[in-house]
Order: structure tokens, then C-alpha cells, then sequence
């Protein structure tokens, strides 16, 4: 997701093409082309500019629901509904079956529809695939300097992450809430045992009131994270 | 009028040869810039940067390219009528048929066709947004006080869509 503007600018886009299975949009204004995953303009009269990123999450509409009821929703187009064009419900399970083009798969440390949770900070990327998150949740890691958590939402398929390091001090996280229950989660700070909610804010103890600053993560499969960001690490679990 | 035919046919009939291959060598060049983009930007195949570079400039290029090359050709294939004999006015027309439909080609984005965009996007209250089930995926944003869900499954088919979020104007894709 990024901002519109370049240069005082506000571009409109439409889609114009794929490159390796992650499509290329088109300004009106410029005719350049932007690659989406990137923001970058890779051909044209705008060529190396870069969009600026729009923080955001990919979670589920019962979660956002809960944190944002005054919010507003995307709308389906009805003539799309008629022709029964928009990707079903179990849409991910096909998509995760789909082939990859030749020549994705030269990084065959994870297979190329891994699901990952991609996190980038001060230049440094690392994966996290979705189903490690699933087994064990919080993450606690470090990325280069920066400490880190990675949390698994209530239902059991978001992912969000912040960095941990709260007045200088870095916090170590447990999951309060039981694993497969319906109920919010809730993570607790070893330092302080203040209580977290799934948002980043501590909702009781004596940092209540606080935040931690959230940390983007791009959901991806692999092939296309390794593509673009080709000095990736992986996390893995430790023996269970 | 009846003048500029008749000395664009006495042109065209000393050298027919030459205007039968120019207008040969057009058509083909107009196929070229419009076809050659479509095949080499395929979703299932792999691109290199070279290849986008190429098909980045014929895009940009053809509907000028193709708009000129089809004035030329018809412009030739009028005065070869004029002078020709069926086969020949046969011939024409097939070459006509493909020539006028890339110039036409060059100005579609044939991507918006398979996934139409959704120029005018609506909105509704989250309470009200019955078309999503919980446990559908959305990308949500958050810019001062405002709040937006795009659910994955509308994204997946639209891929962007423009919108302006807390006063920013962002692009949300998928």
C-alpha cells in the first residue's frame, strides 16, 4: 500500500502488466511503471523513484472489526459479484496450489509457496514462515540491533509485530490467553507483567497506556519474498 | 479530389512493387510492437528486466507508432485499389483487417479487461459490511482518525484501487 503523491503530485494508477507473478501498475500522469510489491518505479519518465510505504496490517475482518467498528469497509462491485469473478473463500488454498514461473525456485530452503511473514527493519529481512508462528507464538527475535516480537492473532492466522524495546528496556513476552480459545489475546511482559493487547498497547499493569511501536509485515509466499529480497534469513524453531 | 487519386494511383503504379513490400513491412512492424508485450508479459512466465525495458517502450510507443504506420498503409492501400486487380484488392483488405485492429489494440489495456478496475470504489460502515465472514482477510489501514478495511478477496481481483485515507491520498494493491 503507498501514498499517491510524487513530487506534489497525486498519480493514479491502473494496473499494467506482471513481472514474475507480482504485477506492474501504470501511472495516468507519467505512463511510468511501478512495480507493486516495491513501490518502485522500474520503467519510464520516473524510473528509480520510489513510493512511500503506507503502514498496514493483513488480518482478519473479525479482529479489525473489533479494533475499528467505526471504520469503513471496501465495497464489492456488483457487476464483478454478478459475474462471479471475485476469488472465493477458500481462494488461498488454490492460489497456494498454483505453479510458480521457471527459475523461482533457486532458494530451496523453504518450497516456493511457503507462506511467510516477511519483516524488514534497517535494511536487514528475515521470514518467518506462517507455520513456525503457528506452532510457537509469540516470536521473540532480534533483527540486526532491533528486538522484535512476531504475535499470532486469536484466530490463529494473523500475524502482527512490533519492536520490544519499551524506555530503553528490551520486554520479553508470554502468550496470557490460551492457544484456541476465542477470546482476545493477550500477551504479558515479563519485566512488568503488564498486560498487551493483539494492538501493541499495554491495556493493564504499570505500563498501561503504553504502545510499542508496530513493525510492517508483508505476508507473502516465499518465492516472492526471496525475490525481493534476496539476502533474506529464516527464522526456525529451535528442538522442540 | 478526384485529382489527388488520380496522381496518388499514377505514384503508386510505377512502383508497385515497392509500395506493395513498404505497406508489407508496415503491417508486419505494427503486429510486432502491439503482439510483442502481450506474449512476453504473461502471467505465468518469467521476465527479466531487459524484457520489460523492450515491452515498456512498444507500449509507449505504438499508439503513436501504430496510428502513423496505419495512416501510410492506408494511404498505399488506396491508390494499389485504385489501380488493382481483385486478388490484389483482396489482399488489401486482409492486410487492412489486422493493421486497424492493433492500432485499435494499442490504445486497450487488455489487463483492465481480464480484471476491470473499480474507478468510482464505494464504501460502506463496518457494521454494515455483511459481504465479508470474519474470518476473511483484509488489509487494513489507518491514517489519523480514519479507519479502512479492503477485504483480500475483492483486492485479489481488482489488485488496486485509489483512495484517500485521513487526507492522505494513498493506492491500497494487492
Amino acid at each position: 500500500m503507498w501514498e499517491s503523491t510524487v513530487d506534489g503530485r497525486v498519480l493514479h494508477f491502473h494496473l499494467a502488466g506482471i513481472n514474475n507473478q507480482n504485477f506492474i501498475m501504470r501511472d495516468e500522469e507519467t505512463g511510468t511503471w511501478w512495480q507493486q510489491v516495491s513501490g518502485k518505479a522500474i520503467n519510464g519518465p520516473l524510473k528509480g523513484r520510489q513510493l512511500k510505504p503506507v503502514f498496514h496490517d493483513e488480518i482478519s475482518f473479525a479482529i479489525w472489526k473489533r479494533e475499528a467498528i467505526q471504520g469503513r469497509v471496501l465495497k464489492p462491485d456488483e457487476k464483478i459479484v454478478t459475474k462471479n469473478e471475485y476469488a472465493p473463500a477458500d481462494w488461498e488454498a488454490h492460489v497456494g496450489k498454483m505453479r510458480v514461473v521457471d527459475g523461482s525456485d533457486v532458494d530451496q530452503r523453504l518450497t516456493p509457496r511457503t507462506l511467510v511473514a516477511g519483516i524488514t527493519v534497517a535494511g536487514k529481512s528475515k521470514a518467518y514462515p506462517l507455520s513456525a508462528l503457528q506452532k510457537q507464538s509469540p516470536i521473540i527475535d532480534v533483527i540486526g540491533s532491533t528486538a522484535i516480537i512476531l504475535v499470532l492473532g486469536d484466530d490463529h492466522r494473523s500475524v502482527r509485530a512490533f519492536e520490544r524495546t519499551m524506555d530503553g528496556r528490551r520486554l520479553e513476552f508470554l502468550q496470557k490467553t490460551e492457544q484456541g480459545t476465542s477470546a482476545p489475546l493477550q500477551l504479558v511482559d515479563v519485566e512488568t507483567n503488564s498486560t498487551w493487547d493483539f494492538a501493541g498497547r499495554a491495556i493493564a499493569g504499570p505500563l498501561a497506556g503504553s504502545e510499542l511501536k508496530k513493525v510492517f509485515v508483508l505476508e507473502d509466499y516465499w518465492f516472492d519474498w526471496r525475490n525481493y529480497h534476496p539476502g533474506t534469513s529464516i527464522y526456525s524453531l529451535g528442538p522442540q | 479530389m478526384s485529382n489527388v487519386f488520380a496522381r496518388l494511383s499514377d505514384f503508386v503504379n510505377a512502383r508497385r512493387k515497392v509500395v506493395w513490400l513498404t505497406v508489407l513491412v508496415l503491417v508486419v512492424a505494427v503486429l510486432v510492437i502491439v503482439l510483442t508485450p502481450v506474449f512476453l508479459i504473461m502471467p505465468f512466465k518469467a521476465q527479466t528486466p531487459r524484457v520489460l525495458a523492450v515491452s515498456y517502450q512498444m507500449r509507449r510507443w505504438s499508439p503513436l507508432l501504430t496510428l502513423a504506420a496505419a495512416a501510410v498503409v492506408l494511404f498505399l492501400a488506396i491508390g494499389l485499389w485504385v489501380g488493382g486487380r481483385w486478388f490484389s484488392r483482396i489482399a488489401l483488405a486482409i492486410l487492412l483487417i489486422p493493421t486497424l485492429a492493433a492500432t485499435w489494440l494499442a490504445r486497450q489495456n487488455h489487463f483492465e479487461w481480464m480484471f476491470n478496475p473499480l474507478p468510482s470504489p464505494a464504501y460502506v460502515k463496518a457494521a454494515d459490511a455483511s459481504f465479508v465472514n470474519d474470518d476473511d482477510r483484509v488489509l487494513a489501514v489507518k491514517i489519523g482518525s480514519e479507519s479502512v478495511a479492503y477485504p483480500v478477496r475483492i483486492m485479489a481481483y481488482h489488485h488496486l484501487v485509489g483512495d484517500t485515507v485521513g487526507g492522505t491520498p494513498i493506492v491500497a494493491t494487492y
